[in-house]
């Protein structure tokens, strides 16, 4: 009895220790994904907390500038699906790196930003770009829709 | 036209639910004709299989674009590689491919067992039936790979460019091959449940199938990094994508399985604990195909689109029900007929193995639905990204390595004190005595040293044992050492291919460890002529080439790589433009001396002022992934390869005990 309960309490100390690890990996790592919707409707609270953001490329917003540390990318991010009148809000993103293959120059891509909203500009640590058929399920649903 | 894949698939539905009910009737009643019939059902589905996969192909191979799958990932241009590897490149083919694996799986089973095992034969091929069955039912009512068009376009749009590539065309055949393999040890658990032989006579004739699963889960998992590594061009291999985790969750939990096991062969403990590891495989393999089909992660809300989502949660729910309600049933009967008598003992040591690849296997899980999780709970998406992995992993990771260095010599039931310093002295000295020289040497990431000593304390046991094992064989039967390492590992495969295995994992280490504490990375956009320096290169930036063909457009930018003022090398880190579909890539340029990597990416390039952004990392030991992965194919093989019966005396390896007495 005495050596099951040395076991017990063994076991309990490395769940209790893989908890921990978890519950402090979870408060300090995590970030809020956001869509650009939700951002923009809750950015002030957000400023200078880890986001990611998901959103398009405002048609035309690209300001690309080479920089010794990388290619500089302005632009802004809107809602824009199915609707593509310019008047609908954006936020500016700024970006310093390399840009991803699959951001179009013209505007237009379906981009998650992941950095953190300063001074009214979300700075982008990195821009990613959403795989064309990895998760191929959506843009089937999105078709079925159609 | 006659269509013959849908035909196929919907006689193969039908007959699955045939094999089914006449497995579970024939079992409950003792109707051998009804079992073997069942048998032959399931043999006629794996048939049928193979001619829908053969439709596919044909379909594939000869360009008939009418078909929607066919249209959407295959081009006429496209490389007759590429074509096959088309079957699994989308959502339908690959649950199609899923289905030609199980089937075939099933049909050898089934061949296997003809004569053996006929009390549990009935459920296992009622189980991986009704696994068919799911992937029928998805086929043929939620994702038909052959669906036609209203009309017949002229060319396909062809498979995406990042899929054209060696490591993608062979990933997922492992991978699959790897998820679908843990069914068959499933299959026979709950054969066991079901029929309350619950001895080790399913652990025993399944062991080849979970090695050979395993296996391809690891293969599946290190091709998959290769990929990222070689095509994604970020510079690492590993991100903890939802799709890389989908993979690497059964593969923790398939290892811990392979591990407890033995304890239940050896000593009749822990047999609750299998079943439940062997659940929990099956059912993370599912979710992994799910999880790697839907994009679940990646929005909630393609959740309900996807059509798949709530079919593979049912089915999981489904399978979870049952397999823990049997198992619940049971339980009276599964009790252990041994105890953990001591904390330093074979027996605890492997257990703590499991609950710590248990452990990393929840964090991971937890990790990776974490945002749907927080969606449901908060309404808030809050998502945790490669820094919650490694943080909570890496100490978990480091016990697991210390303990490969453990579990395989220290002594069962109870390990004396003596004995732990025989096994363990040396390898403990040169540990910690390597620690302290990279301490003194200067390096000052303690994970890193921390990693390393025990690399070594490991490498060091194992090295130990076969120095032994030879040893004892040169002076029992005086063979030379080549002859004895031979023998020694031939007459002891299982033992001895473990060890091989282990340095395969070890060699893993140094490259994890490397990668995440050495690397060094710089972005620099520089000028024709200028030159940079990373590490103890220096880069230099001399011109970008162009060409073009007909499947893509071509810029290479020339690096002539420097060492010591004299130039060693020349990398061309590419932008490609595929032309179908209109896709940019990045080719990236990679040097390897010893393991450690220099690795190119063309960031971007600026026509007007010829100015290039170039994107240098140097990756530390990553090569000891790829030939660690070696290592571990090659232990897996020495422990799968069928051992003739072994001749008592010449299977002579000391055992601890005798080893006790000749010392």
């Amino acid at each position: 009895m005495n050596r099951k309960a040395r076991f017990f309490v063994a076991g309990l100390a490395l769940v209790g220790a893989v908890a921990y690890l978890m519950y402090t990996g979870v408060s300090q790592t995590s970030v809020y994904y956001l869509t650009i919707g939700e951002f923009i409707t809750k950015k002030e609270g957000l400023a200078n907390e880890g986001v990611r953001v998901a959103g398009r490329v405002a048609l035309g917003s690209v300001r690309k500038n080479m920089t010794p540390n990388g290619e500089e990318l302005n632009f802004r991010i809107g809602d824009f699906q199915g609707n593509d009148s310019p008047d609908q809000p954006t936020v500016p993103v700024h970006y310093v790196g390399v840009v991803p293959d699959m951001f179009k120059a013209a505007g237009g891509s379906d981009v998650i930003i992941e950095g953190k909203y300063r001074d009214g500009t979300l700075q982008a640590q990195n821009v990613l770009t959403s795989c064309p058929s990895k998760y191929e399920a959506k843009a089937a649903g999105e078709a079925a829709a159609k | 036209m006659l269509d013959v894949g849908p035909i196929a698939l919907a006689i193969a539905w039908v007959l699955a639910i045939y094999a089914i009910v006449m497995s579970l009737v024939g079992a409950l009643r003792q109707q051998r004709d009804f079992i073997t019939s069942a048998e032959h059902a399931a043999l006629a589905v794996w048939g049928l299989t193979v001619i829908a996969v053969a439709d596919l192909l044909l379909a594939l191979v000869t360009h008939d674009f009418n078909i929607e799958y066919v249209a959407h990932y295959s081009s006429s241009t496209l490389p007759l590689n590429y074509t096959v590897a088309a079957l699994w490149g989308g959502q339908a083919g690959s649950l199609l491919f899923w289905l030609l694996i199980l089937t075939s799986m099933t049909a050898i089973v089934v061949m296997q067992n003809r004569y053996k095992n006929r009390e549990l034969m009935p459920y296992v091929n009622a189980t991986l039936m009704l696994t068919a069955l799911f992937f029928l039912s998805m086929l043929l009512f939620v994702t038909p790979p052959f669906e036609r068009l209203a009309f017949t376009p002229g060319e396909g749009q062809d498979l995406n460019p990042l899929l054209q590539n060696y490591w993608m065309t062979i990933h997922p055949p492992a991978l699959y091959t790897g998820f679908v393999g843990c069914s068959i040890p499933f299959a026979f658990g709950m054969a066991a449940l079901a029929t309350g032989r619950l001895d080790d006579v399913w652990i025993r004739t399944t062991r080849r199938w979970t090695l050979l699963a395993w296996f391809f889960l690891s293969l599946g998992n290190l091709f998959g990094a290769e990929w990222a590594y070689r095509v994604l061009g970020w510079g690492g291999y590993w991100a903890w994508d939802p799709v890389e985790n989908a993979a690497f969750m059964p593969w923790l939990t398939c290892t811990a399985f392979l591990h407890s096991v033995m304890i239940q062969e050896k000593k009749n403990m822990l047999k609750v604990w299998n079943m439940v590891l062997v659940i929990l495989t099956f059912l993370l393999t599912i979710f992994g195909t799910f999880l790697t089909r839907s994009g679940v992660i990646s929005s909630v809300h393609s959740f309900t689109q996807s059509g798949l989502g709530p079919f593979f949660i049912g089915f999981l729910g489904i399978m979870a029900t049952m397999a823990i309600g049997l198992l619940v049933w049971r339980l009276p009967q599964l009790k252990s007929e041994n105890e953990l008598d001591s904390i330093l003992s074979r027996e605890a040591t492997f257990l703590l193995n499991n609950l710590i690849l248990v452990g990393i296997a929840f964090a991971v899980f937890w990790g990776t639905i974490f945002p749907v999780i927080s969606e449901a709970v908060r309404g808030i998406k809050i998502t945790v990204g490669p820094p919650f992995f490694n943080r909570v992993n890496a100490p978990l990771g480091l016990i697991l390595l210390f303990l490969t260095g453990v579990g395989p010599v220290i002594a069962w039931r109870r390990a004396s004190a003596s004995s732990l310093k025989r096994s363990f002295l040396w390898p403990t000295v040169l540990g910690v005595g390597g620690g302290f020289a990279m301490i003194l040497a200067g390096i000052g990431h303690y994970y890193a040293v921390l990693s390393f000593s025990i690399c070594i304390f490991v490498g060091a046991t194992i090295a130990a044992e076969f120095y032994r094992g030879v040893r004892a064989r040169q002076a029992m039967i005086g063979e030379n050492v080549f002859a004895a390492l031979a023998h020694l590992m031939g007459k002891n495969r299982r033992r001895y291919g473990g060890y091989v295995v282990h340095i395969g994992i070890v060699m893993m280490y140094l490259a994890i460890t490397g990668t995440s504490a050495f690397r060094v990375e710089q972005l620099n956009t520089v000028s024709p002529g200028e030159s940079f320096d990373v590490g103890n290169y220096k880069l230099r930036y001399d011109k970008v080439e162009a060409w073009e063909n007909e499947h893509a457009a071509h810029m290479a930018a020339n690096i002539a790589v420097l060492k010591d003022g004299k130039q060693i090398d020349t990398l061309k880190p590419e932008k490609r433009f595929y032309k179908k579909p209109e896709q940019p890539t990045t080719e990236v340029a990679i040097r390897s001396t010893f393991g450690t990597d220099l690795y190119l990416v063309l960031g971007s390039y600026d026509d007007a002022t010829k100015k290039a952004t170039i994107q240098a990392y140097i990756n530390p030991l990553v090569g000891f992934l790829g030939w660690g992965g070696i290592v571990l194919a090659i232990g897996t093989f020495i422990t799968i390869w069928p051992a003739r019966t072994p001749h008592p005396a010449a299977a002579y390896a000391p055992s601890r005990g005798e080893r006790m007495a000749s010392e």
